[in-house]
């Protein structure tokens, strides 16, 4: 900027917080001299309705084209004094913060000498960066109110159907015959013992009667470009390709039960099943008999943690998660028996019982009913072997009555199998979501970001992201249903201005830029003159992080807000000897 | 104004909640009960299973809340109640509790907490430490804001007549602040010296430390602050107020009354000047309580905080026509001439030379020429005056001095402190006697002809249930009798007024009884004059009250507003319930003279507190109203934000759906007192938690019962969780992983301390707990399966552990330096009353029922009404901020609906 910029700077005594350790006043003499700068003042609360006013009147007297407060983190007040900036019709990408607090006045009590000049250099180079702002303005995506959801199962069943009542279109894609995942399957679950089979037939019915819900069954995903807010994907239903325009995709493909390896908790044996093939054997039965191979159940034993909580000394690839749901699945199931046949013996062989929070009672009730719960070390796990009358022979060692070795003959032995990761290579492919170490997709931050990823407008939910019951695979698929809300039903979002732009007449197009960039944001186009290949930021995919800046061997690349020059200016502003 | 949503609580998941529905574009309000948002999660150290540091990640959340355009944030602030309309909408109505601060002037510099005197145990670090009754909640808060903590007026400020703010004083001169002590009374009351000699101290009888050990000294702390200031400022610090205003006041007498209300219009700038009909000023002060007890230098140099402010005051100067004083150009005057008109008892041969009325009679003693008394005195009357003068008897050489009294000595309206001195003095007492007549004896002499009687036990009134009088009559030869009755009292000498103003029939002037107004509009009268003989601290404030209406009455104001809109007073009984474990300090007595070197003198029997007194007797104050009144933050407020006369504000809005979102509250561990949760190196994994904050209050890991460094320490898992005899069979689900996670932050902290975890089962379940369960056990931790029973005291302020090892069998016995109970969730209560003529309805242990629970999470048994977080189970964060999510998602879906529908 060529123009002789008119910067004010207001330093801040923040009611002794910083003057008791900076001489206020002399950051304020230094700063006042300092080319560019009109005015020069000090506050007792900058931050104060009064002294917001003060700035707002002298930004207008003085006609000032950037300011500087020397206060306290950015993190309290850059909001505080931009928004002062727009009031004073000043665009708020001029206003830098400085901070004179956190990192000057109280990590350096000790020194006031030595904090005043280190005040006086940091608020120098803020005014050295301030001096090369332009005005920037938030970059606004229109978006579309339309949302993909992959996976048909019950989390994407019911964020399909809120969504719809929230005004959304939503396209719903199942690589199913039919939509309605492992639930459908499934007769009582706990806790509330409503049968899956007829709720997920009821929100099947009441989706396909939606007018804003398209199910796809035999469907997939295979390609996606476009940012967040407005993505192009195109879906492929048998054999045909579809392409939609949304403004979100929530990722709700679910997870799938452990496979057992042979002889693994006695895999291979007669009666030995796993629990979602127990809870088929329970849907199918009648009201008054379990039956299993046509003979009637006498005893069962559930045996937890079967393909979760393994040990790094057991397994190659252990799972080492715990897979939540089933011990009270596994307890809930024994109820159900109980409903059935309660002169059935039921046996739990756990390591902890993990029937958290209200699922206690349940627990409590099956130990009051006369299950057996016996504790086994997985130093010495039980040994399964079949026994001459066919039923299966258990030796274990019970830890809550002083390691006892005890044997048990049983007809059923239930394997509590845990959840463990689909592979969806190709949909990861497609939408590049991250994966964590249990193999599940990952969140950007369990508290902050729950249901979001580092690709902007693609959520997860569901047993997609790691295992859980029904009731908190929905809760998550309807917190993505809110993230997606916020997201389109605006009809546009707004971004910080800080990204990267391209000077197009030094690019020369090497495509380093591109390869390290983390988030795909950089993309080759032809330049306007047609003359070369050059490098095209989409700003609504571009992070601001600046990655691409150091690579580029043209230096072609900067990052508005943050220019090398800005920072270099910065840099010499900062270490002028202090006088 | 009119929202779409209304979310109650403001913890983690009303703020989700509200950035969730704000970014969806809908209008949120936002109401939290406590001054800052942010609930528990931000007191937290750090967060399983990440480690990410708790506050770093609630401070974004909080900010982005309260900076969101779409989000409106009311803290301190409660919802009364709400009823829905007739087109499914709610009215909410809103209480916003006073914080005493005005937020938007606050700027949250947190300079009152520094010059805040009374200390408070810091509920946002769970008592481990203490903050100032102003304060800003905990350094994270949003808003950042001041609030002062008053749980209404301390029982002595209260129950001062004069408005003096007891606690104030008291909590100054604890801080060792003796002159601001001082400066405080003079806010209220300008005779400072006098009361601190004479008052009767209606303060120490409301003193709630007089339940325990015994009353505050609150008069001998006066006196040492009075006498340290007098000492240093002979002369006033202030002259004249520097706006005088143009009307004139005349006050009549120069009593405490009238001295007081001269002091308040002459701050006030008014020209006053006060006629009084003696040569000297100070009226009873002066002429009625013995030197003995109010040296009159005390007195002098209390008048010259009057006169300072260029108050004249004319001596000699009998007024006898009040409108002259108006022709003289007197705009208002004050009539405080009190009731110095003796009465007699109207028996046979009062009249007698050497009989007389106390007020005569004291009058003379204070006079240069000493009346002679003779060898034998009896005094009439069981009040304070009659041991005033019984007392001043013996100084003026009375041999014997009797004092007869109709009742028992038990029944005298006199200070208990007052009889045992005058019996120290030698003062003999004649209780059940009454005098029936004087009788001249046949050498000329006197004696005095009584009855003896029996006593009744006193009911409601004195008259009512007098004594029976018995036919046993007998005489005491006498020289000097003196009547002081309190029964029959002095008059009010009202008689230059009565063509003037209306009078009551004992008297008194007629006044209004709130504005002291008399029947002219232009004239005022107050204290004993009005009101009848009472007390010098009543009297003064009944000064204070003449000139709050007299400025009214000449700056034209009405004068139908209410003198001093107070707190009311706070709570004895919670001060009891707070104070259970108050350190026994036991009371100081005022020093004073022993009997034998002041009986023949009339110098100050009592003497003044050392400082070193002074301070432990103001250090015995339990702080009653928590806030005292020090004003210290008003002084010191560099934007003058500070508003004690706040009060609360209502509100009622409009809102179109509701998200509860009201969280839980921890288990009190004092329902298990087998775990010792009393015992100071038992503590809370709470406390914990803020022991390992980064802004922990002993900025290092130190057991609080010591402050030693600990080095075994236990944690006792499901304290009351999973235990029918604590009322909560459910488990908390978050136990277990704190634990898991506060064992390893020690470890970090610590890396020699041993640490034994006391389980039932681990419950790691979340994503990525179960391996952060691991890390800790890979670390060291010992998880050790097995129920603690009870823990025991042991030697050195360690505790033994009785628990039942499960895996290796057989009862045993630990001994720790530390122990943690791991402490559960329960709902919060009051949730469903909230809701008037509607049921939501809440599961067995009180949490908010979640009707589709497997489909709808969030969703409760009331339509338009949804719940977030922990108000319904106990979740842990990550679960919490989803549930939140989810019931967004539900209340946008059900808005959305009632649009299309209406």
């Amino acid at each position: 900027m060529s123009k002789e910029r008119r910067i004010g700077v207001y330093v801040c005594y923040c009611g002794g917080n910083i003057s008791d350790y900076v001489d206020v006043e002399a950051v304020r003499d230094a700063l006042e001299n300092e080319d560019g700068v009109v005015v020069a003042k000090t506050h007792m609360f900058t931050c104060s309705d009064a002294s917001q006013q003060l700035m707002i009147d002298e930004i207008g007297e003085e006609n000032l084209d950037g300011i500087v407060v020397a206060s306290c983190s950015p993190k309290l007040h850059l909001h505080t004094f931009r928004e002062m900036a727009k009031r004073a019709g000043l665009n708020e990408y001029t206003y830098s913060q400085v901070n004179i607090r956190e990192q000057d006045s109280w990590t350096h009590r000790h020194d006031v000498e030595a904090a005043t000049e280190k005040a006086i250099r940091l608020v120098r180079g803020g005014v050295a960066k301030t001096k090369l702002t332009a005005p920037l303005k938030n970059i606004r995506i229109e978006t579309k109110p339309r949302v993909l959801i992959v996976g048909a199962g019950a989390a994407g069943l019911r964020a399909s159907l809120v969504l719809a009542d929230m005004g959304l279109t939503v396209y719903l894609l199942e690589k199913e015959d039919e939509p309605g995942g492992w639930v459908k399957k499934w007769g009582k679950m706990f806790p509330n013992n409503k049968r899956g089979d007829e709720s997920i037939a009821k929100l099947v019915a009441k989706i396909r009667t939606s007018e804003s819900i398209t199910l796809y069954t035999n469907a997939r995903l295979i390609e996606k470009s476009g940012s967040l807010g407005d993505f192009e994907v195109k879906i492929e239903v048998k054999g045909e390709t579809i392409p939609l325009n949304v403004g979100a995709i929530i990722v709700t493909t679910g997870f799938k039960p452990y496979e057992l390896a042979q002889d693994e908790f006695g895999h291979g044996l007669n009666g030995v099943i796993t629990l979602p093939e127990y809870k088929e054997i329970l849907f199918a039965s009648g009201e008054d008999k379990l039956i299993h191979n046509g003979k009637p159940v006498k005893s069962v034993t559930f045996v937890h943690c079967v393909g979760s909580r393994q040990r790094q000394e057991d397994y190659d690839k252990p799972n080492l998660y715990c897979s939540r749901y089933c011990c009270t699945a596994s307890i809930h199931s024994g109820l159900t028996t109980r409903g059935i046949d309660p002169s059935i013996h039921q046996y739990h062989l756990f390591r902890d019982i993990r029937s958290y929070g209200r699922y206690e009672l349940l627990y409590e009730e099956a130990r009051n009913g006369g299950s057996l719960f016996l504790r086994y070390d997985p130093d010495s796990p039980p040994i399964f072997e079949q026994a001459k009358n066919g039923r299966v022979r258990i030796q274990v060692k019970d830890q809550l009555t002083g390691n006892e070795e005890l044997e048990l003959e049983t007809d059923l032995v239930v394997l509590a199998t845990g959840m463990v990761p689909r592979e969806n290579d190709e949909l990861n492919n497609v939408l590049k979501l991250p994966i964590g170490l249990d193999g599940f997709y990952n969140e950007i931050h369990p508290k902050l970001r729950p249901v979001e990823t580092v690709v902007d407008g693609v959520f997860i939910a569901g047993t997609s992201q790691g295992p859980k019951n029904l009731a908190e695979s929905v809760s998550s698929a309807l917190a993505s249903v809110s993230k997606s809300g916020g997201l389109l039903m605006k009809g546009y979002v707004d971004l910080e201005p800080f990204v990267a732009i391209v000077d197009a007449d030094k690019c020369t197009w090497c495509g380093k830029c591109e390869e390290i960039c983390p988030y795909g944001a950089i993309e080759k186009i032809t330049a306007e003159d047609g003359s070369k290949e050059i490098a095209l930021i989409t700003k609504a995919v571009c992070k601001g992080g600046g990655t691409c800046v150091p690579v580029c061997p043209e230096g072609a690349i900067d990052i508005e807000g943050y220019t090398n020059e800005q920072i270099t200016s910065l840099i010499d502003a900062m270490i002028k000897e202090v006088v | 104004m009119d929202y779409d949503i209304l979310i109650v609580g403001g913890g983690i998941a009303g703020m989700e909640s509200a950035l969730s529905m704000g970014e969806m574009g809908y209008k949120v309000l936002l109401v939290e009960k406590e001054p800052s948002i942010g609930g528990k999660m931000v007191l937290l150290s750090k967060v399983f299973p990440t480690l990410d540091c708790a506050s770093c990640i609630s401070t974004p959340k909080m900010a982005s809340t309260a900076h969101h355009s779409n989000v409106d944030v009311l803290v301190s602030s409660k919802v009364s109640e709400i009823t829905r309309n007739a087109d499914g909408s709610f009215t909410v109505r809103l209480h916003k509790k006073p914080t005493f601060v005005d937020s938007d002037a606050c700027t949250g510099c947190g300079e009152c907490e520094l010059t805040c005197t009374v200390a408070l145990p810091d509920e946002f670090n769970f008592d481990l430490t203490a903050r100032r009754v102003a304060h800003i909640p905990y350094p994270q808060a949003v808003p950042k804001k001041s609030v002062i903590d008053r749980q209404g007026l301390s029982p002595c400020s209260y129950s001062c007549p004069a408005g003096v703010k007891a606690h104030g004083y008291v909590s100054l001169v604890r801080s060792g602040q003796y002159e601001k002590a001082f400066r405080l009374h003079m806010e209220d009351a300008p005779l400072p010296g006098s009361l601190s000699r004479a008052c009767y101290s209606p303060c120490e009888e409301q003193c709630t430390r007089g339940d325990y050990e015994g009353t505050v000294a609150i008069r001998g702390i006066k006196r040492f602050m009075v006498d340290y200031y007098y000492d240093k400022h002979p002369e006033p610090e202030y002259g004249p107020a520097e706006v005088q205003q143009e009307k004139k006041v005349a006050i009549i007498g120069s009593g405490p009354s009238g001295l007081t209300a001269a002091y308040h219009l002459g701050r006030r700038g008014y020209p006053v000047t006060i006629f009084d009909n003696m040569p000297e000023a100070g009226g009873m002060l002066r002429h009625t309580i013995p030197s003995f007890r109010l040296p009159k230098d005390v007195l002098d140099r209390d008048i010259k905080n009057i006169t300072a402010l260029g108050v004249e005051i004319k001596t000699n100067s009998t007024i006898n026509d009040l409108g002259k004083l108006k022709d003289e150009g007197y705009d208002a005057i004050y009539i405080a001439v009190g009731a110095g008109m003796p009465q007699m008892m109207g028996i046979e041969g009062e009249g007698h030379l050497n009989v007389l009325d106390c007020l005569t009679f004291l009058k003379q003693a204070q006079d240069e020429e000493k009346p002679h008394v003779g060898r034998h005195v009896v005094v009439v009357g069981g009040g304070n005056v009659a041991m005033d003068v019984a007392r001043t008897a013996r100084r003026l050489g009375a041999e014997y001095v009797h004092i007869v009294y109709r009742r028992t000595v038990e029944q005298m309206p006199a200070h208990k402190w007052e009889i045992a001195e005058a019996k120290a003095e030698g003062v003999i007492f004649h209780p059940s006697v009454v005098i029936t007549r004087v009788i001249s004896t046949a050498d000329g002499g006197m004696a005095l002809e009584c009855n003896r009687t029996v006593s009744q036990p006193l009911s409601t009134s004195r008259q009512s249930s007098g004594p029976y009088v018995t036919d046993e009559t007998i005489a005491i030869p006498v020289d000097t009798a003196v009547l002081a009755i309190p029964a029959i009292g002095n008059k009010p000498n009202t008689v230059p007024f009565r063509n003037d103003l209306a009078i009551n029939s004992n008297s008194t002037i007629r006044v209004n009884n709130s504005s002291l107004q008399t029947s002219l509009p232009h004239i005022f009268a107050g204290g004993d004059c009005a009101t009848g003989a009472s007390t010098i601290v009543e009297a003064i404030g009944q000064g204070k009250r003449a000139a709050f209406y007299i400025d009214r009455y000449l700056q034209g104001d009405k004068l139908n507003i209410a003198f001093d809109e107070r707190l009311p007073m706070t709570d004895k009984h919670s001060v009891h319930e707070r104070e259970r474990r108050v350190t026994e300090l036991e009371p100081l007595i005022d020093p004073e003279l022993d009997a034998t070197e002041r009986v023949d003198n009339f110098d100050e029997i009592a003497g003044t507190f050392t400082e070193e007194q002074a301070r432990y007797s103001a250090n015995r104050c339990l702080d009653c109203g928590y806030c005292s009144e020090c004003n210290e933050c008003i002084a010191t407020c560099p934007s003058d934000a500070i508003r004690l006369d706040q009060k609360a504000e209502k509100s009622v809005h409009k809102v179109e759906s509701v998200i509860v979102a009201t969280g839980f509250k921890l288990f009190d561990p004092a329902k298990k007192p087998a775990l010792r949760p009393d015992h100071p190196n038992v503590i809370s994994a709470m406390q914990m938690e803020r022991l390992l904050s980064p802004t922990r209050p002993y900025n290092n890991l130190l057991r609080p019962g010591d402050g030693r460094r600990p080095d075994n320490i236990a944690y006792v898992m499901c304290v009351g969780s999973r235990d029918h005899a604590a009322g909560n069979p459910i488990c908390s689900r978050i136990c277990c992983v704190y634990t898991a996670k506060q064992a390893q932050l020690i470890m970090g902290a610590l890396p020699l301390a041993d640490i034994t975890v006391y389980y039932i089962d681990i419950r790691a379940f979340g994503k990525g707990y179960d391996e952060f369960y691991q890390q800790a056990s890979d670390m060291g931790v010992y998880f050790t399966k097995g129920r603690v029973a009870k823990i025991d005291p042991a030697a050195d302020g360690n505790l033994t552990l009785h628990y039942e090892d499960i895996v290796h069998g057989g009862i045993k016995t630990a001994n720790h330096d530390l122990v943690v109970l791991a402490t559960g969730l329960q709902p919060e209560m009051g949730v469903a009353s909230l809701f008037r003529d509607e049921n939501l309805e809440l599961d067995e242990l009180f949490y908010v029922s979640e009707t589709e629970l497997d489909y709808s999470p969030g969703q409760t048994s009331l339509d338009g009404v949804f719940v977030a977080g922990t108000a319904s189970e106990p979740r842990d964060i990550p679960d919490s901020i989803l549930h939140a999510g989810s019931a967004s998602a539900l209340t946008a879906a059900y808005l959305e609906k009632r649009k299309r529908n209406t």
